[in-house]
């Protein structure tokens, strides 16, 4: 038994005829923090809500600390969704309220210690009447006073300004230092994950395309630029390429460097990008 | 997690204690006005029995102008506030956390779906059995002061009395409020809830007031007055059928043939006695009604309330098959 904080063996998820998620198989090391790409309906929040069985996959298993997830949250777990579903009628001060009836394992200190971080959040303020940072931040504490040791954020950063994406990144990250949570969090904005992930899963139509340590990822890719008139021939996989009237450029995966190529490591983003562009290219082509 | 629910209801509570308030101020306030009235016209004896003689005058029914309608309001006032409980309590309990996607809060916590819904459920019914059952009582006393001068005339099957009496109002609740979360919790928008809990609620309702008659056997009561089938009838007696039994006790099928026989010839007047005289010749020896037997009324309350009480089970389970297949 793997006893990986998040393991996932052939995980799929059909609505339908709809597959959403197909023969995915991953696991995220403890500690880590991993950022989940792809492009929008890759699956990424469906596999969120499997981690933390919202949703039961139509075959394969998802288990947390080598236990099956079955259609109940695991006690270690704390997902943050995109929407930060919160009631909005309570002040702050209730909800935290409601974090500890919800809970049999709820720490108050962690979730105002939260709460107070950066600018710290009015306490007696409706929640409903938040600005999206701060309702972000409260959404965070009630995660954190779960005190888990895997944390599940879908899009935490999406409609934030960069300060508030700035300072919510921060919070995360302090949580990781202090406590080692594994953090698995899907994201579009390619340079903050940079700066904050040291692992990757990149999916697309519901499959894992990449997953692994970053710096590993990133050395096993190269971007070759050569002469446009040139084909190339490469022994490694050939992700996606462009052209321009002058210059083909090209993204490849293993493989050694085409002679008469300029070859440099990709970062991050445009590797992330390389992908993107790719998945794009072939969900043309199919239709 | 009671608190939570309770601190999500508390809208609905603050408006249901507003609601109990000062529709138990406006009811004892009346309810007393009504009383000294009574007293003021010396028509205190018609309250028991509204056949008297004193209770046939001027006094009575200027009495009856001005509180019967205001009665009859407070009972319709308990027949509607059930439905009221489905659409504003019980149609949004699930519906609006669907909506909101406040049931994701819920689920990613320890507290299991089952406990969630079986709070929720449970905390958001009581506030508003307990107003029904105290509005139906402040309703029942006024409604018993005024007595025979009020909708009691009509007896016990006369339909608000009937249904803003006895188990009727908390099984019409939970009908109301179980159909409401169930719908809610099926098709996860408020607005479709609400209108299609009012749709059932009423079509149920009404099928089931017009159905419930049916079940009660009446009962005959025979009289010799053979001209008027309704002589001696006391007041709210509700006949289901008339007609003639012959001398053997036997009920006459073809009671126009006899009647026939004694139609005069030429355009005169005929006497009571000679009509019954000739009617009991040509046959027709007594004449019989059937009523709805007053003491039927609890049995057949209990058997509607009994049929709610079903459909309440089976929302209830579809609830928490609807909500737990929800992702």
């Amino acid at each position: 038994m793997n006893a990986s904080p998040v393991h996932a063996s052939n995980v799929a998820k059909h609505f339908g005829r709809v597959r959403a998620l197909d023969d995915c198989s991953f696991s995220l090391p403890s500690g880590s923090v991993t950022g989940l790409v792809g492009p929008n309906g890759a699956g990424k929040s469906t596999l969120l809500s499997l981690i933390a069985g919202l949703a039961r996959p139509t075959s394969g298993t998802v288990s947390v600390h080598g236990t099956p997830v079955r259609g109940q949250m695991h006690p270690d777990v704390s997902l943050l969704t995109q929407k930060r579903p919160l009631y909005d009628q309570f002040t702050v001060r209730e909800m935290m309220r409601a974090g500890a009836a919800l809970n049999d394992c709820w720490s108050a200190a962690r979730a105002f210690e939260v709460l107070d971080l950066l600018a710290g959040v009015d306490k007696d303020a409706r929640v409903g009447n938040l600005s999206a940072g701060a309702r972000t931040q409260v959404a965070i504490a009630f995660a954190l006073g779960r005190l888990p040791k895997v944390l599940l954020l879908d899009e935490p950063l999406s409609d934030l300004d960069p300060l508030a994406r700035d300072e919510t990144l921060r919070i995360v990250m302090t949580e990781v230092a202090e406590r080692g949570t594994t953090v698995l969090l899907s994201s579009h904005l390619l340079t903050d994950l940079g700066d904050v992930c040291d692992h990757l899963l990149l999916l697309d139509q519901g499959r894992v395309q990449v997953a692994g340590e970053i710096d590993e990822i990133l050395g096993d890719h190269r971007v070759v630029v050569g002469p446009a008139e040139v084909s190339l021939e490469t022994d490694g996989v050939v992700v996606d390429s462009s052209h321009t009237a002058r210059q083909t450029t090209a993204l490849v995966r293993g493989g050694s460097v085409p002679s008469g190529w300029d070859s440099t490591h990709p970062d991050l983003e445009a590797l992330v990008m390389g992908y993107l562009r790719a998945a794009r290219t072939r969900k043309l082509a199919r239709q | 997690m009671t608190w939570i629910v309770w601190r999500q209801q508390r809208p609905v509570l603050i408006t249901l204690a507003a609601g109990l308030v000062v529709a138990a101020a406006a009811i004892l306030l009346l309810r007393a006005g009504m009383v000294s009235d009574l007293q003021t016209r010396n028509i205190v004896d018609c309250v028991r029995d509204g056949t008297l003689q004193a209770c046939r005058g001027e006094g009575p029914r200027a009495f009856q102008k001005s509180w019967y309608d205001l009665i009859h309001f407070a009972q319709l006032l308990v027949i509607v506030v059930p439905a009221l409980v489905g659409l504003f309590i019980g149609a949004p309990l699930f519906a609006r956390e669907f909506e909101q996607g406040t049931h994701v809060l819920a689920f990613t916590q320890s507290v299991s779906r089952t406990r969630w819904m079986a709070t929720k459920f449970v905390v958001a019914a009581l506030p508003a059995l307990l107003f029904v059952a105290v509005l139906q009582l402040l309703v029942r006393s006024w409604v018993n002061a005024a007595g025979q001068l009020g909708p009691l005339a009509g007896g016990p099957y006369y339909f608000s009395t009937f249904d803003a009496q006895g188990v009727s109002p908390i099984a019409y609740t939970l009908f109301a409020y179980t159909l409401g979360v169930f719908v809610g919790a099926l098709f996860r928008r408020t607005l479709v809830a609400i209108t299609l809990t009012l749709g059932v609620f009423v079509v149920t309702r009404g099928f089931l007031s017009t159905w419930r008659e049916s079940t009660i056997e009446p009962v005959r009561v025979l009289s010799n007055e053979l001209t008027d089938p309704y002589a001696g009838m006391g007041p709210g007696q509700v006949v289901k059928n008339t007609g003639f039994l012959d001398a053997k006790g036997a009920v006459v099928t073809d009671v126009n043939a006899a009647q026939a026989k004694c139609v005069p010839n030429a355009r005169i007047e005929v006497s009571v006695e000679d009509r019954t005289a000739c009617w009991q010749q040509n046959g027709l020896a007594r004449s019989f009604r059937e009523v709805l037997p007053f003491e039927q009324a609890t049995t057949v309350h209990l058997l509607e309330a009994s049929i709610f009480a079903g459909l309440a089970v089976l929302f209830v389970l579809g609830s928490v098959w609807a909500v737990r297949r929800q992702a």
